[in-house]
């Protein structure tokens, strides 16, 4: 059963297309890459599946109750601590304050926030720090659903592997489903039960490629072969590391 | 129970020790006077009493002033003047302001109002305030308005056109409507550039109303200082003087700096130590 279905959706912005005839289905407790080259419209399909961006035209059905959505830049509000960050959320959907602060403390815990940390300025905290501050107000929402903007774009190697592992735990007990905007084929490869590539100029999803196994079983040799052979073999992955400056706005 | 008891306690534990800070910050007030009385005082030494009075002889004179209720009236007329208008141009000048941030078509149409209103000097402002009210409080009120309006207005409108449209994005994505992500997120961002406007009007408001006093004959320190021009007296002129700066630095430091410095404690964070304190 799918809890996120798009059916045929196009964007044009000023009068240029970015998008046409995308279809694509994220199923319960499954996480769907999405891949694709710079500037080929992802982050817009994200935002239009998010709702955040009204489509031109197609149907978008989502069966969730509640999404959250990660982005590229962590997008704190400077002027709140990181505990106030995490309560964003949850203040908006109008809840009690002692449950609220239930809730921020078990979404702190979960991406191993000390209480230390939850009184600190986004400014006082590191980037790896920033982005799990908004992990946390993600998962504080307690979500269905979750919309990954290339979250972790701007990390370091290291850093970036961590905070893939934060969401394949997070993902592992099956109850949240969402989708991974990246333009990294590793970081797909790793964090996502299916793989969706996007067309150059954004013209249809190219393929949908079904990885074995669950996440958090695959190992780094696995994903090392199965990205290399995808680059060399898969004609729907030619184009993944085409960039055209240019493009992006 | 006892963890929230802990949590207040932290909680004052750190008001009282930004509220001790605060005022250690003093002595670097206090400094800055000393060096301002010793050049006074070497004014004073250069030119003579009858240009300019020492510092000693004008504390003197307020003394005799601070013991004289009339002289209080006259502090206060000003002072309510001064706080009137400054509210007054605050709230009209912030409400245009973020209107017009909010949309570009009046901003465009507003701007070029705004640079006319720059240009008409004050003084033309208080003739036709004396023709329309005479010398009475809305006289003042009204030259206070035209006059700071601008640096409000701009304060207001540049706070809110420079926001963060990601934090914009974020609270939609969590699903903020328009009313909220401006509550939350749009009115906190134009506070970076809205409060240096404010500061800047709350001076403005002073000094308008102490020349428009003077001008329309309107009472309070204004009118003071024109019975002091009249006598030649220079010691009550400066006495006069220093109270209405005195009155501007009390309303600056109850008003404008408890509600900034609340509102910029993540700015504070951010400083290195030797800025710090």
């Amino acid at each position: 059963m799918s809890v996120l279905s798009l059916k045929n959706v196009s964007h044009a912005y000023l009068g240029r297309t970015i998008l046409d005839g995308i279809d694509l289905d994220v199923a319960c407790g499954e996480i769907v890459a999405l891949v694709g080259p710079s500037g080929c419209g992802k982050s817009t399909l994200a935002h239009i599946a998010a709702g955040l961006t009204e489509p031109k035209s197609g149907r978008i059905t989502r069966t969730y109750k509640r999404h959250a959505m990660v982005f590229q830049d962590p997008a704190l509000m400077p002027w709140a601590t990181a505990a106030g960050n995490i309560d964003y959320g949850l203040r908006l959907a109008g809840m009690g304050r002692a449950a609220r602060q239930e809730y921020v403390m078990a979404a702190a815990a979960q991406v191993a926030l000390v209480p230390d940390d939850m009184e600190k300025f986004p400014i006082e905290l590191s980037g790896g720090m920033r982005q799990r501050v908004a992990i946390a107000r993600a998962l504080a929402v307690k979500p269905e659903f979750i919309f990954f903007d290339e979250p972790f774009t701007a990390l370091d190697v290291a850093l970036r592997r961590r905070m893939q592992n934060l969401v394949m735990d997070i993902c592992i007990d099956g109850r949240l489903s969402g989708l991974f905007i990246t333009h990294d084929l590793y970081e797909a490869a790793r964090v996502a039960h299916r793989i969706a590539v996007l067309d150059t100029r954004g013209n249809g999803v190219l393929g949908m490629r079904t990885m074995a196994g669950t996440p958090a079983q695959r190992s780094d040799a696995a994903i090392f072969d199965w990205v290399q052979t995808a680059l060399e073999q898969d004609t729907a992955f030619r184009h993944i590391h085409d960039v055209d400056e240019r493009q992006l706005a | 129970m006892s963890i929230s008891l802990h949590a207040i306690a932290s909680h004052l534990a750190l008001r009282a020790g930004r509220v001790l800070q605060f005022l250690w910050s003093g002595w670097a007030g206090l400094a800055a006077i000393c060096l301002l009385a010793a050049i006074w005082q070497a004014g004073h030494e250069t030119y003579g009493p009858f240009i300019l009075t020492s510092p000693l002889e004008t504390l003197r004179v307020i003394g005799h002033l601070v013991a004289d209720p009339k002289a209080w009236s006259i502090a206060s007329l000003t002072l309510q003047r001064a706080l009137t208008g400054f509210l007054l141009v605050a709230g009209t000048g912030s409400v245009i302001g973020i209107a017009a941030g909010y949309s570009p078509a009046s901003m465009r149409l507003v701007t070029p109002l705004i640079t006319v209103l720059m240009g008409v000097p004050p003084i033309a402002w208080i003739v036709l305030a004396m023709i329309w009210f005479g010398g009475s409080d809305a006289t003042v009120r009204t030259v206070i308005l035209v006059s700071a309006l601008p640096v409000v207005f701009l304060g207001a409108a540049r706070g809110i056109t420079t926001r963060d449209r990601l934090l914009d994005r974020m609270a939609e994505a969590f699903g903020a409507g328009p009313i909220r992500r401006f509550l939350t997120i749009g009115l906190r961002q134009t506070t970076t550039t809205l409060f240096p406007a404010l500061a800047l009007a709350l001076g403005t408001s002073f000094k308008v109303a102490v020349m428009a006093e003077l001008l329309a004959n309107a009472g309070g320190i204004g009118g003071a200082l024109a019975d002091a021009r009249v006598n030649l007296d220079i010691a009550q002129a400066l006495a006069w003087v220093v109270i209405a700066v005195i009155l501007l630095i009390a309303v600056e430091y109850t008003l404008v700096q408890p509600v900034k410095s609340e509102i910029d404690r993540w700015r504070h964070a951010a400083q290195p130590w030797g800025v710090k304190r």
